[in-house]
């Protein structure tokens, strides 16, 4: 167990590493920011100061190496628009995320597992075809257009409910049930597969034929195997708990990370861009091992070896 | 081997098998962090194999002939030995001169449906080795392709099957004549016919004794099956973890094996005839690990003969007075100290 | 070789690639026999669910679309008529004149639509066919080469998949600024590790015990093992599941887009008309409404179709 644990720690570094030196390349490839920032008709005296103070003007493998230092003390730099620390600004949009994220995890989870068990269980009858109709839904109709959708049924047309801003609990409901939705239609038809595949396994047959209620088979037998893919699922959403409502953020006008990011996108705010692609790198690679972990305590058989591509 | 020595200079051997030995670097159980350990697959093997002429390899899963296969076909490297076929030491695989060597060597596999190609018609698989190494033009590889299949036995309207629309001994047909069209002198088969019926496994068995008859072919013939071997083979050599144990005559090895091994193989073979019937020889556990090969005599842990000096003392293949070679203290008489079982 | 083939359960057939030689070799015979008394209708709706046909349909006219736009658009994307600003469609007080109304510029809304409907489908079509190419590309890579290569690839898959793409896309184009050949690049990074993995796994398996390396031992040089046994083999399995990318690259491109990030006016996009028609979402809600719609139904459509098709070809995919 320790040493598959180790493993995945590895494995989690070299990741990490990997989006480092991801970020670090395209910076460099995409020209030059001294460039980017001022505007190139600015003096070349105030071009040189930048490119001193930014350390642009060192050999590129040094930059490279500064940068891994800079980034190991958990100096991202600073805004290029507004000078303020990327890291800080960054990390005081996160609570912002997080009130939308989490109670949509919970909806997620909360309807789309249970559906999905259910729908399974319940094969080709109305509740599972009903089930099915709203994950295909979810999945092709995009957020922003249900979120506009949703803004003009409850905002423009009823009036009930806020279509933007942050000033209350009430401003969540709509981005929350805009997230929700989707998530919780691809965890339903997931769940529902991973179910339907556990189904069909001997043991199944095995477990039913030497006369186990079939709530017991259910319960003791289908529900942990079937809980392995859904695992997975549920980390990589984990996971985009920091970064998984760029574009519900804009619709909803909510000022998190993911506003904050496409107007340093738009902006080319490299320094915030940045320091929010290893923020999401690091989240990520925490819920995925976590993931591991949970997968080694679900299944025993994985504590030693690779886990298979599932494609 | 002896045999050979017997014969004239000039007729040399098709395939010349010395000392080959390969192993491979291995990781126990753990992943990443597992102890590096050596395997040896294949330990020291030689023999010789002549024009027309079939050598059986025959052993327990796992005892390294497909590797000896695979390397006297050159598809893997030895770490040491050689395999010299037609006078040449085989080259590295992949090479131009080692796919230039394919149209004198071939081979049948066990799972002949895996080994053919199920979008392709089975006809055009025929001739694909032509088109490979681009020999005739279209028409005269079809006609050739024609030819193959009738001296399979298939006729010419299997030419546009698919794969799947074949029974197994269709396709291990079809397999042979893809292996023949490029006129080879040597056929290697990996155990051909155990994954089919037993009704058809003499069908196949009797086509391979034709088409060696009808193409002077040499096969080297490997087998679980002792019976088989028997009916197919002019030599057999008894493998056990990656060493020849015993070689010499099929006939002699079944009715009076010499090796220990080889003896309980053989009381294994099933026997109708009840006055046939001989005491059955249960050899105890499986096959060792190959990593962790036994001092001494790999066969002794299991051995009902073995004595002090197997465990400590690596028998070698000598000849027996009756012209077979054996590896084994016991069989020779030179086990000067008492047995350890019983 | 005695397979029962029951159109109605296509997920329980043997997942042995060979379904549909079988099914054309066999199911005829079957069918006849089985199914005597019941309709051709009905048998021709068993093969093609009416929902498909529907999903098909769809797709064909967008693709007429998509091809036939300056000859269908009233007026081009850009043209501006400020005297009819935001001018409602046809049954909710506008005239014949703009079907679909038109935007606060003037410009009609239909004939946007149609030129958007070519933009997203020609960078959905041209990014799922770089993702599919290159990943089959380093997949066949990973799987020829094995050792150092194949860790390096199997080591960018899982860097692909264990972060959201929208991130990585965004960064990119953060870093490198906007324009119409990169965007359709940074699409064809979408996916990618899906056929790498698929095609990966499968040329791994048929070199290793299957008809590859039958070929390969014949002295088959690897662009004949590769080009005329494994890519042909993969092929339905690697179509099947460029089909279910599709639509999640056209969600990809209306998402950048409608965030202003991805196809830049003058051009317009599904996406993009979404994004700037939000503006006047109280006022004027069709100029949303109408690509929605569009996005909505093709990746629905699409995704039909993609899901029938691998039912049909690939059940293993599932």
């Amino acid at each position: 167990m320790l040493r598959y644990l180790s493993t995945r720690l590895v494995r989690a570094l070299l990741t990490i590493c990997f989006v480092v030196t991801f970020a670090f390349i395209i910076l460099r490839l995409s020209g030059d920011p001294a460039l980017l920032i001022l505007s190139p008709d600015a003096p070349p005296e105030a071009i040189e100061a930048f490119r001193k103070s930014w350390g642009l003007d060192r050999p590129v493998w040094e930059q490279y190496f500064h940068y891994f230092a800079a980034i190991a003390e958990g100096n991202l730099g600073r805004s290029m628009r507004d000078g303020r620390p990327a890291l800080e600004l960054v990390l005081e949009r996160v609570p912002a995320t997080l009130a939308l994220t989490i109670p949509a995890l919970i909806l997620k989870i909360g309807i789309g597992i249970p559906a999905g068990i259910y729908a399974a269980l319940h094969r080709n009858k109305l509740a599972d075809r009903l089930t099915m109709l709203f994950s295909v839904a979810g999945f092709t109709v995009p957020s922003f257009v249900l979120g506009l959708l949703l803004v003009l049924v409850f905002s423009v047309n009823l009036g009930w409910l806020p279509s933007g801003g942050q000033d209350s609990w009430v401003h969540g409901i709509l981005p929350v049930i805009t997230l929700g939705t989707a998530g919780a239609a691809v965890l339903a038809r997931f769940t529902r597969s991973a179910m339907l595949e556990v189904l069909g396994q001997p043991y199944i047959r095995t477990a039913s034929a030497k006369g186990l209620p079939w709530r017991r088979v259910i319960i003791d037998h289908a529900l942990p195997n079937a809980a392995i893919p859904t695992v997975t699922i549920v980390g990589f959403m984990v996971g985009s708990l920091v970064a998984g409502a760029v574009v519900v953020e804009s619709v909803f006008s909510w000022p998190g990370v993911g506003r904050l990011l496409v107007i340093a996108v738009a902006n080319r705010d490299l320094a915030v861009v940045q320091t929010i692609l290893l923020f999401v790198a690091a989240t990520m690679v925490c819920a995925n091992l976590t993931v591991d972990m949970l997968y080694g305590w679900i299944d025993p058989r994985l504590r030693t070896r690779r886990v298979a591509g599932a494609g | 081997m002896t045999e050979t020595l017997r014969r004239p200079v000039s007729d040399r051997p098709l395939l010349e098998v010395r000392d080959l030995a390969r192993s491979f670097q291995v990781r126990r159980a753990g992943g990443w962090f597992g102890k590096a350990a050596t395997l040896h697959a294949v330990d020291g093997v030689s023999f010789d194999l002549r024009p027309g002429r079939t050598l059986g390899l025959v052993g327990e899963s796992g005892c390294g002939k497909t590797t000896t296969a695979r390397l006297v076909l050159g598809v893997l490297s030895p770490t040491g030995g050689e395999v010299r076929f037609e006078g040449e030491p085989v080259p590295a695989p992949g090479t131009a001169a080692w796919r230039a060597m394919r149209r004198r060597m071939q081979m049948v596999y066990q799972d002949p449906l895996g080994a053919l190609d199920r979008r392709i018609p089975v006809g055009i698989q025929v001739m694909e080795p032509l088109a490979i190494h681009g020999i005739g033009a279209r028409a005269e590889r079809h006609a050739r392709a024609m030819e193959l299949l009738d001296a399979v036995g298939l006729g010419p309207s299997f030419f546009a099957r698919y794969p799947h629309e074949l029974s197994g001994g269709q396709r291990q047909r079809i397999v042979l004549a893809r292996a023949l069209i490029l006129d080879p002198s040597l056929l290697v088969c990996d155990e051909p016919i155990s994954a089919l019926d037993v009704s058809i496994q003499a069908q196949v068995i009797n086509l391979l004794l034709d088409l060696q008859a009808k193409f002077d072919l040499a096969f080297l013939f490997i087998s679980h099956d002792l019976k088989v071997v028997r009916q197919i083979c002019h030599e057999v050599a008894v493998m056990y973890l990656g060493r020849v144990v015993e070689q010499g005559d099929p006939d002699q090895l079944l009715i009076d094996p010499a090796h220990p091994y080889t003896q309980a193989l053989v009381s294994a073979i099933p026997v109708a005839a009840a006055a046939r019937r001989r005491p059955r020889l249960i050899l105890k556990g499986d096959p060792p690990n190959p990593v962790d090969r036994p001092a001494g005599c790999a066969f002794h842990p299991r051995c009902p003969a073995a004595t002090a000096r197997c465990v400590v003392d690596t028998p070698v293949l000598k000849p027996m007075p009756d012209g077979r070679i054996v590896a084994c203290h016991v069989a020779h008489g030179e086990a000067d100290s008492p047995r350890l079982a019983a | 070789m005695a397979i029962v083939t029951d159109n109605r359960a296509p997920d329980k057939r043997a997942p042995d690639g060979d379904a549909v030689t079988r099914e054309r070799n066999q199911a005829p015979a079957e069918v006849s026999a089985k199914r005597a008394p019941r309709g051709r209708l009905a048998r021709f709706f068993e093969a093609w669910p009416p929902s498909v046909l529907l999903a098909l349909a769809w797709i064909v006219g967008m693709l007429f679309i998509a091809t036939f736009v300056e000859v269908l658009a009233g007026y081009a994307y850009t043209a501006m008529d400020l005297r009819a600003r935001l001018s409602p469609p046809v049954g909710w007080g506008g005239d014949i004149r703009h079907l679909l109304g038109t935007d606060e510029l003037g410009r009609d809304v239909l004939s946007r639509l149609l030129y958007s409907i070519r933009m997203s489908l020609l960078i959905a079509f041209f990014g799922t066919l770089i993702a599919a190419a290159l990943g089959t590309f380093l997949g066949i890579l990973a799987a020829h080469f094995r050792g150092w290569v194949e860790d390096i690839v199997l080591m960018m898959i899982d860097f692909q998949a264990s972060m959201p793409f929208l991130i990585i896309a965004l960064a990119v184009l953060a870093f490198f600024g906007n324009s119409l050949i990169l965007f359709i690049c940074l699409m064809g990074f979408h996916g990618w590790e899906r056929y790498a993995r698929i095609s990966r796994g499968l040329a791994i398996s048929a070199n290793e015990q299957g008809y590859a390396g039958a070929v390969r031992q014949l002295g088959a040089p690897a662009w004949r093992i590769y080009g005329r046994h494994i890519l042909p083999n993969i092929a339905s399995t690697l179509i099947v599941s460029m089909t279910l990318a599709f639509p999640e690259t056209i969600l990809l491109e209306s998402g950048l887009s409608f965030l202003g990030l991805g196809v830049q006016p003058p051009l317009t996009s599904l996406g993009n008309m979404v994004g700037y028609g939000r503006e006047y979402i109280t006022r004027a809600p069709w100029i949303m409404l109408a690509p929605s719609v569009v996005i909505i139904l093709t990746t629905l459509s699409i995704s039909i179709v993609g899901d029938w098709l691998r039912d049909r070809l690939d059940p293993t995919l599932r």
